[in-house]
């Protein structure tokens, strides 16, 4: 029983911090850069196909069969998302806010489309098989290798956090706040504000990749319904409910939230008819959408944000 | 120093059409930009507004006409508290604002406008409000079927003029209509306001044009860093060193 | 090889995203933000009508009936009418319980994510209720004649194409002869001046939400009578909206309908090149060529 419930709480963490680090880089993208990325399955996608294409064994029916190191995946992951998001920023850093969201939305659209056709490289609606675990041959019980990439995900989250943490502390750090502030101040300093939102979103966007690539490994394989909008939305709950502008928020969003979309999701199983419970999962969406409605209307802020400061034009109504 | 210094005309309640009290105001709650203002407009008068910039002058009409948050304090209208209601419901009641900027509809035409505003108005009374306005301003007759983004800035602010005064408002706020107009446009614009007065509207004019502002004027009023510092007949202002000096006064440029 | 018949498509893919586009350009401008939901006011008529023709066979008996060549009939009419003040009350009541009490408190960014949550909610909730498999009105088919040598057509399509034209007249006059329609142009472009000139901009809001509501739900009606009825129908056009919107000009109806058309034929004749499964990349492509060439659109000037 003690050994279930362990069980399932090394399992629940492995995804809650996987999410967290979807969660961290959205947040150097909005919560300190202020861009708004409503494409963000598409960018884990292209960082758990990558990796997984490059250390899944040959399929004569699919490009790859490199089988390379994890690790190497994992980098390659990073790049490979990395230069998707500077092909894609260097188009629409300068748009305004809402046609940024409309661009990364259709960029997630479009990576779903190439990842669910381009059968020849991304295995199509089947996805990606045998995507490697880490120490597999060594630790030999399922448990075991949980906890082993429990292990990994909590070392490479926590050193993700403090790298970011020192970037947005850094000069470079202080240069992206202040284009948050007052761009036109920042621009007569001469900082051009396009190449500092290209470089976050772009160092953003790479940790988002690696957040695929964990998700990847961990359960094995990758196909195309495993990135769909449902999972941007997840991120920005996460984001919004603990708290935009801060790496701490972006964590404990992450946990707080999947814990409750975990919890919502036994509920159901419990409640709903046999018949219903292949559609539950539907009602957890709304749940959750209720649930962000709920947060943007009584504490915007989130748990650990800071206090947002109104338009001094908002018109009285 | 300080304080009222009032010259003719009795500053207690009842005529007025408009009155203001204690009215503290601005964009932001706790950071109020008209910091408790008094001051009543009789039926027909013109009042000035004067001041330096930054001075709250224009935040005062457009908190009057509720387009700013109204903190603390009350506007009456014709003794009737209206403090509460939306700005829309204020063109009904008879209160107009003519903005300094962005106060026409760039992509609507003259007729647009004026049928626009003409829908504040009584069904059967429509035609004839919108044949009055156009009496007063015959150019804009002519113009009527061009779009307001074609007209020149005096135009535009005879267009903004006219659709204030289609509904005939009982108080006409205007904010500085008067800027970047040439010299000749601004008397054009003082004349129909001359015009409107006489048509019994009353009028509280903001301006940076003291000159042109007291030339028409019945009263003129000085604010400055959101309060009241000087209330007399506008003959009294006109060159007068305590003007002046409050304008000289102030943290901002002075004019 | 490309031919007449893939032009005759994307005129007809053209009229259907025109229907929603003009409602979104109209909410875009005068809401002021991109409604990822309006994608779920198309499907949600859909579904209404699904509904409401079920609730009809199962009380009154009523099919869908049949007018000649068409695959429906009288029925069909009172149902379309019935789901497209379903849908308007739909889309006021998100504006009025989510949307408003939102703008007050944030930004325009606040709003997008509000709309991208409410129209997953919205999609799983028709997913839970009715199912994720694909379901149709009526099992009448509609004959394809020809009409132009080498262009077959439906019945049920032209009369797609008719209704569309004549709904967008209306709405022409609406815009043009109407307090409302003026009102309208006037809350697009500065809502605070049209509160100075004595009407409600939230009524107007409101009246804008109903004729997007209403012009999605014909969309989505249509949707499900020429292909079929399933959860994702409105969610798939929401690129090709957004790019028709944006292509056109946000706030510009005509632009919105010109934009439409482009889209309906840059999809329908890319698909001999490119496959049929690319082609909301294509609506994609055009969406960025647009932001990075001319962001103002066709109609422009508007922003």
């Amino acid at each position: 029983m003690i050994g279930d419930v362990f069980a399932y709480l090394v399992f629940f963490l492995v995804i809650a911090l996987t999410y967290a680090l979807a969660c961290l880089g959205l947040n150097l993208q909005w919560g300190f850069t202020g861009l708004f990325n409503v494409g963000v399955a598409g960018f884990v996608a292209v960082g758990a196909y990558t990796s997984a294409i490059l250390t899944a064994p040959a399929n004569p029916e699919r490009l790859g069969g490199v089988a390379w190191p994890i690790a190497a995946g994992w980098v390659g992951a990073a790049l490979a998302t990395g230069a998707v998001a500077l092909g894609v920023g260097l188009v629409t850093m300068r748009f305004r806010h809402d046609y940024l969201a409309i661009s990364t939305f259709g960029i997630a659209v479009t990576i779903q489309l190439l990842a669910t056709n381009l059968v020849g490289l991304t295995g199509g609606p089947f996805g990606i098989h045998g995507v490697p675990r880490p120490f597999a041959d060594v630790v030999a019980s399922p448990l075991g290798r949980n906890v082993v990439y429990l292990v990994v995900v909590v070392v490479l989250v926590g050193a993700v956090y403090a790298g970011l943490e020192r970037l947005v502390r850094s000069p470079w750090g202080r240069v992206l706040r202040g284009l948050r502030e007052d761009e036109a101040a920042a621009a007569a300093l001469g900082k051009s504000p396009a190449t500092f939102r290209l470089q976050a979103f772009t160092i953003g966007a790479m940790v988002m990749g690696l957040a695929g690539a964990v998700y990847a490994h961990f359960v094995g394989f990758v196909a195309p319904e495993d990135f769909l909008p449902i999972l941007t939305f997840q991120v920005w709950t996460m984001l919004v409910v603990g708290g935009a502008g801060n790496n701490r928020g972006a964590v404990v969003g992450a946990l707080v939230v999947w814990a409750l979309w975990s919890a919502s999701g036994g509920a159901l199983a419990a409640i709903l008819p046999h018949a219903l419970q292949a559609r539950g999962a539907a009602l957890q969406t709304v749940l959750i959408g209720a649930g962000l409605a709920a947060v943007l209307l009584v504490r915007p802020r989130g748990l650990c944000g800071e206090e947002t400061v109104v338009s001094p034009h908002a018109v009285a109504e | 120093m300080g304080g009222h210094l009032t010259v003719g005309g009795d500053l207690t309640v009842t005529s007025a059409t408009l009155t203001v009290r204690d009215l503290v105001a601005g964009y932001e709650r706790g950071l109020p930009i008209v910091r408790g203002v008094s001051l009543e407009v009789a039926r027909g008068e013109i009042l000035a507004l004067l001041g330096p910039n930054g001075a709250g002058k224009s935040t005062l009409v457009r908190a009057i006409a509720r387009l700013v948050p109204i903190e603390s304090g009350r506007v009456l209208l014709d003794g009737v508290d209206v403090t509460a209601r939306p700005a829309h419901r204020l063109v009904r009641d008879g209160v107009g604002l003519v903005p300094q900027t962005e106060n026409v509809f760039t992509h609507m035409t003259v007729e647009d406008h004026l049928a626009l505003a003409a829908a504040a108005v009584e069904r059967k009374e429509r035609r004839a409000r919108i044949a009055a306005v156009y009496e007063l301003f015959p150019d804009l007759a002519a113009q009527r079927r061009l779009a307001a983004g074609r007209l020149s800035g005096g135009q535009r602010q005879m267009v903004a003029l006219a659709r204030a005064l289609v509904p005939a408002p009982r108080v006409l706020l205007l904010d500085e209509p008067s800027a970047g107009l040439a010299p000749r446009l601004v008397e054009a614009i003082l004349a129909r306001l001359r015009d409107a007065r006489a048509l019994g509207v009353t009028i509280v004019l903001v301006e940076q044009n003291t000159r042109a502002a007291l030339a028409v004027a019945d009263r003129g009023c000085v604010l400055v860093e959101g309060r009241l510092r000087l209330v007399a007949a506008a003959s009294e202002l006109a060159g007068n060193a305590e003007v002046a000096r409050l304008y000289l006064g102030s943290s901002e440029a002075a004019r | 090889m490309i031919g007449l018949q893939d032009v005759a498509n994307g005129v007809m893919l053209g009229a259907t995203i025109g229907l929603g586009a003009v409602g979104l350009t109209l909410t875009y401008s005068i809401l002021g933000f991109a409604n990822f939901a309006h994608g779920e006011l198309i499907t949600g008529g859909a579904y209404a009508a699904l509904t409401l023709f079920w609730l009809l066979a199962a009380t009154v008996g009523w099919g869908v009936g049949h007018f000649g060549a068409l695959s429906f009939g009288a029925p069909f009419l009172v149902v379309l009418a019935a789901a497209m003040l379903l849908t308007a009350a739909l889309a006021i009541g998100l504006e009025q319980a989510l949307f408003r009490p939102l703008r007050r408190r944030g930004t325009q960014i606040v709003l997008v994510i509000a709309s991208f949550g409410a129209s997953l909610a919205l999609r799983s909730l028709i997913t839970f209720v009715w199912g994720p498999e694909p379901q149709y009105y009526t099992r009448e088919i509609s004959i394809a004649r020809e009409v132009l040598p080498g262009v077959r057509v439906t019945a049920d399509q032209l009369f797609v194409l008719a209704l569309t034209t004549g709904l967008m007249l209306a709405l022409h006059l609406l815009l043009t002869r109407t307090t409302l329609g003026r009102a309208m142009r006037a809350a697009s472009e500065n809502p605070a001046l049209l509160a100075l000139t004595g009407i409600d901009p939230a009524a107007v809001a409101r009246w804008t939400c109903l004729i997007g509501g209403g012009l999605a739900a014909v969309a989505g009606v249509f949707l499900g009578l020429t292909v079929q009825v399933r959860p994702l129908l409105g969610f798939e056009l929401l690129l090709p909206l957004f790019a028709a919107v944006i292509l056109g000009g946000v706030g510009s109806v005509y632009g919105a309908l010109a934009g439409s058309l482009v889209i309906g034929l840059a999809e329908a004749l890319s698909v001999p090149l490119v496959g049929a499964e690319y082609r909301a990349a294509v609506a994609f492509v055009v969406l960025l060529a647009v932001l990075v060439i001319r962001p103002a659109g066709i109609a422009g000037g508007r922003e």
